[in-house]
């Protein structure tokens, strides 16, 4: 029976929505966005928060045994599960809470395109990076190496030119780094950078190691490199005397584009590291050269999955983990069949991010992970929209990525850069990247999940109308995304401080780590890396026992 | 046949001396739109067909024949004099009015342009030669017969008179070939609205006969206002010649212009060919390669949906297949049913042995299976991104993997003296995917210096390997010796391979070209 309470809400409720009604967008006549279908999409926040209350979560009804549990299909998990898998470690389970593996390496597709939901390139890689290259060579990016012993990378991977342009003041400019209409004194600045990056891509500390490289933990333990890692790129750019505000705008771009942080967030390491690790050398590309696919790194990933053929089930959350006298046990519920299942393992690897691993470890000693809500994760949206064309300004056509300076959002990257079909007038997708950063993770990621499709459909095409004036006509479809816990950010002190070293020691040879949090630096390397780490880590016990 | 009408009509007015002034305004209307249709006619044929002389006097010859037919016809016209001569007067106004946009539209769609040409002329011509007669008919008992005769063939001759100097002096400057076969058209309809106005015997049809003047009146008036656009939608200002044919398709704008000596055809506003020199280009595109081929039976053409150089391909009897792969359905065929471009490629498309495909070259090549002895490839200039990926390294990769024992490709590659670095990033493109190359060049005068890369899995291309067919007007065994030499200003100069990641190709040529578009 409806109380007299709930019929004045109801009535409230159903008053406002009556004089609202012709204000939403979306029902308003002659509403210029009418035309656009699309829908929020984004990783399934609802359920990763069952974790906070596993008493709704229903008992398990079955046990399996597995000797290696992996929690978390991202980049880690799968190249933990791969790396088992080639080491003869066949007997493994990964389960990921999402529908599909690839963490941050979503996509999608539509009649026009594959595209991207997070990360789509890789830089060429660092030849020493020996696991990645012969990944690569697995999955046909690398075809082989030519006689100066380069690799040589498939030309329909290697991102096809035009591959950067900037609007500045309406023009579009070749590359992202700002040269029109500078004064003598920036261009001397970014001179001075530029010339500082070359520095320290061939520096080594006296350990003999790279000042920078990718992975990170191989980098030198030089004091003069590590002190970087204590300030602010910001400060240490404002100390160096990089001032220029074009230069600083590039700066944070940089950052707020790797990081999802602002200059003044990251640490100076971590700042310079972006520009300074990037040594990749090809016999038919350059270390500025990046590779990409149209449904971005999901390539990658389903290419991971695919080189194991152990059991893998998604849409699974792992809600409870203790050990037990042999290993661990772990709970783990499927939500699309609301089935959960006891998993009897001799170790598990935690390839999540570090406050999901605290969670499931509330009831574990020993470990050293921070608490949660000490690292730094921006939420991101991601924008992926269908158009018709793209009423081009004067300069460069469209490139693979596009940027505007100054923009609230990174700009978009082309998914169908890659295609060698000759224009033909067919719609294209292009992909939006915005890192929340404008107020504290916290509040933006509360933000970001409260705001509904509606309210961020103006202000995604709002932004697209600043690069292409009249370009609303055109978006056919527009589905957004909202990424809650994006990438880490590397804040002063996170990387070379002794937390991080720590948090990633396993438990009792039971309980292991994966994760980009572990490095601080959310790319795919760093990803791929941490789950070998793991994964040998795991091998390294199986062999001594 | 019996005028069971027209005999009460003869008794009721009295036989006047002279016919109105009114009546003899409008033969002068009829006589002059009769003589503009003819000039339109034979205007628009030497527009759309070349070679005026010809289409003058042959377009000039049938509708003075096809009017001699209508008088003649005239006589079997009976019953109601006066309302045929409305219904003819509609009739005339119709078919004249729309003649020249027919004819303009129907120019790209139209299998044989010139039946239609001569239907219309022909239709046009009977139904004015049955006004002046049937006019004089409806007149005889009226007026004076010798005053009748007089007064009206001077005034038709007047009119004629009119119509030859006004069309050439005001009309086709000022209102352009569309919009005068509109506006006469509308005059023919104003005559036939006179006469059912002024004839009170035109009582009992007035108001069904009035209707259908004003739905053609008002069709025209649309027409009128529609010819405005169809002419800026032809370019005619745009291009030096006139535009005879313009469509877009989604890959590109397709416009055909002609003067007297040519026909030129240009896609994007880019000249693909000149009909008068176009020989000497697709000569050099294929028999230098062919030649050398005395074993090839199958053949792909990339690009090239002229069909031209189909046309030279054709000359090798011993060709089994030719496949040609062209983006634009839009562009072939154009090339296969147009009679006038027909004449010019002899018809190649439409030939058994050649296959055409419409599908994109590069997406096509990396999945076709056949090999092939001879591939030519005829793409337009690398002016933009996605037309550059089609002279990428990557390209060529998958094209040197069609090719069969033995066989060699032919790459058209811009000009070796205007955009030197361009022609030379092709032939070290070409080199760097480990193929032999040997680069020509001639001159086209209208392309000037132009210029080819062979390439094949040897060094074992000769330019005197073979017989060449008879009858070409410029290949010769000497002429291929001669373009191999490059004299210095076009000689080799290093650039970089042109790959999809950096798409050198396209940054040269904008380079190469920078200096002549602005």
């Amino acid at each position: 029976m409806p109380t007299r309470r709930t019929f004045l809400a109801q009535s409230g409720a159903a008053l406002t929505g009556a004089l609202l009604l012709p204000a939403l967008p979306g029902c308003a006549p002659g509403n210029p966005l009418a035309h656009i279908k699309g829908r929020m999409l984004g990783a399934d926040a609802a359920t990763g928060h069952l974790l906070r209350d596993p008493g709704r979560i229903p008992a398990p009804t079955q046990t399996i045994e597995t000797d290696a549990l992996i929690v978390g299909g991202g980049v880690a998990g799968l190249a933990a599960r791969r790396w088992l898998h080639r080491h003869g470690l066949t007997d493994t389970l990964l389960v990921e809470l999402a529908a599909e593996t690839g963490g941050n390496a979503a996509a999608g597709h539509n009649a026009a395109s594959a595209y991207p939901w997070g990360a789509h390139y890789l830089p060429v890689p660092d030849v020493r990076n020996v696991e990645l290259l012969d990944f690569l060579q697995e999955v046909g990016t690398l075809t082989g190496y030519g006689p100066d012993g380069l690799p040589i990378y498939n030309d329909y991977h290697l991102c096809h030119d035009p591959d950067e342009r900037l609007s500045l003041d309406g023009h579009w400019q070749d590359g992202l780094v700002p040269n029109l209409n500078l004064t003598a004194a920036e261009q001397a600045q970014f001179a001075r950078f530029f010339k500082l990056i070359e520095t320290l891509k061939t520096a080594k500390g006296h350990d003999g190691r790279d000042a920078f490289c990718i992975p990170l933990d191989h980098a030198s333990a030089d004091a003069e490199y590590r002190r970087l890692d204590q300030l602010s790129f910001a400060d240490y750019l404002t100390r160096e005397g990089f001032t220029a505000r074009p230069l600083r705008w590039y700066l944070d771009y940089a950052c707020r584009d790797d990081y999802g942080a602002l200059a003044s967030q990251v640490s100076a390491w971590a700042g310079l590291h972006y520009f300074a690790s990037r040594k990749g050398r090809a016999h038919n590309a350059t270390g500025g050269d990046v590779l990409t696919w149209p449904e971005g790194n999901h390539f990658l990933t389903e290419h991971l999955r695919r080189h194991a053929t152990a059991p893998l089930q998604a849409h699974t959350l792992a809600y409870d983990l203790r050990e037990t006298p042999t290993g661990v046990e772990v709970l783990i519920h499927n939500v699309a069949t609301r089935q959960s299942t006891r998993v009897r393992a001799r170790r598990v690897l935690l390839a999540t991010p570090q406050h999901v691993a605290q969670r499931l470890l509330a009831q574990v000693p020993g470990h050293a992970l921070p608490p949660a809500g000490s690292l730094h994760h921006a939420p991101w949206l991601i924008a992926n929209l269908t158009v018709a064309g793209l009423p081009q300004g004067p300069g460069r056509p469209l490139s693979w990525d596009n940027v505007r300076y100054g923009s609230a959002s990174l700009g978009y990257i082309n998914a169908t850069q890659q295609s060698v079909q000759q224009e033909n007038g067919a719609p294209k997708v292009i992909t939006l990247y915005w890192p929340l950063t404008d107020e504290a993770p916290g509040p933006a990621r509360r933000r970001a999940y409260q705001t509904p499709y509606t309210e961020w459909l103006p202000r995604v095409v709002a932004e697209l109308e600043t690069y292409h004036p009249g370009v609303t006509p055109y978006i056919q479809h527009a589905d957004l995304w909202v990424w809650g816990h994006g990438m880490v950010a590397p804040t002063p002190g996170l990387v070379w401080g002794t937390a991080r070293q720590a948090a990633m020691q396993p438990v009792r040879n039971r309980i292991f780590f994966a994760h980009t949090d572990f490095s601080g630096i959310s790319i795919f390397e760093e990803g791929f890396y941490q789950g070998i780490r793991a994964a040998r880590e795991i091998l390294e016990t199986t062999k001594s026992s | 046949m019996v005028d069971t009408e027209v005999a009460p009509a003869v008794a009721a007015p009295a036989v006047q001396r002279q016919p109105p002034g009114l009546l003899l305004v409008a033969v002068a209307v009829i006589a002059t739109c009769g003589l503009i249709y003819e000039l339109i006619a034979g205007t628009l044929a030497s527009y759309l067909l070349g070679d005026s002389v010809t289409q003058f006097s042959t377009i000039i010859g049938a509708y003075l024949f096809a009017m001699g037919i209508g008088s003649w016809l005239s006589k079997y016209l009976g019953g109601s004099l006066l309302r045929w001569f409305i219904r003819l007067e509609i009739l005339v106004g119709i078919v004249g009015g729309c003649m020249a946009p027919l004819l303009f539209v129907s120019f790209e769609y139209v299998a044989s342009f010139r039946l239609l040409l001569y239907a219309l002329v022909g239709l046009t011509g009977v139904l004015v030669g049955l006004e002046i007669p049937l006019l004089m008919r409806i007149l005889e008992h009226r007026y004076m017969f010798k005053d009748l005769v007089a007064r009206v063939f001077a005034v038709d001759y007047v009119g004629a008179l009119l119509a030859s100097l006004i069309f050439p002096l005001v009309l086709v400057p000022q209102l352009g070939l569309i919009r005068t076969s509109v506006l006469f058209g509308g005059l023919n309809l104003a005559v036939a609205a006179v006469v059912l106005a002024r004839f009170p015997e035109t009582r009992p049809y007035r108001r069904r006969f009035a209707t259908g003047i004003a739905a053609a009146l008002l069709g025209l008036a649309v027409l009128f206002g529609f010819a405005n656009k169809l002419l800026a939608y032809t370019e005619t200002l745009a291009f030096q010649d006139q535009v005879i044919y313009s469509k877009s398709t989604p890959y590109q704008r397709i416009v055909l212009t002609r003067n007297p000596r040519e026909l030129r055809l240009f896609l994007n506003g880019n000249l693909q060919f000149s009909s008068a020199d176009e020989y000497r280009y697709h000569e050099a595109l294929v028999h230098p390669l062919l030649q050398a081929l005395p074993r090839a039976r199958r053949v792909l053409v990339l690009g090239g949906g002229d069909g031209l150089a189909v046309r030279e391909l054709l000359k090798y009897p011993r060709l089994e297949q030719i496949r040609l792969v062209d983006l634009d359905p839009g562009m072939t065929r154009l090339f296969r049913h147009n009679e006038l471009l027909l004449a010019l490629n002899k018809g190649s498309l439409n030939n058994p042995k050649v296959q055409v495909l419409n599908a994109d070259a590069y997406q096509w090549v990396r999945q076709d299976t056949t090999r092939y002895d001879a591939i030519i490839v005829d793409f337009p200039d690398p002016g933009n991104y996605s037309i550059g990926k089609l002279y990428s390294a990557a390209f060529y990769t998958a094209l040197a993997r069609r090719l069969a024992p033995g066989g060699r490709m032919v790459v058209q590659s811009t000009s070796p003296y205007l955009a030197r670095q361009s022609f030379w990033c092709v032939a070290h493109t070409l080199a760097a995917v480990g193929l032999h190359t040997v680069p020509y060049h001639l001159y086209v005068p209208s392309f000037g210096e132009w210029g080819y890369v062979l390439a094949g899995p040897d060094a074992q291309w000769r330019g005197d390997a073979g017989p060449l067919p008879a009858g070409l007007r410029y290949i010769t065994p000497g002429t291929i010796h001669d373009m191999l030499r490059f004299p210095p200003d076009m000689s080799e100069v290093p650039t970089e391979v042109n790959q999809l990641n950096n798409q050198a190709l396209v940054r040269y040529f904008e380079e190469d070209w920078g200096p002549y578009v602005h």
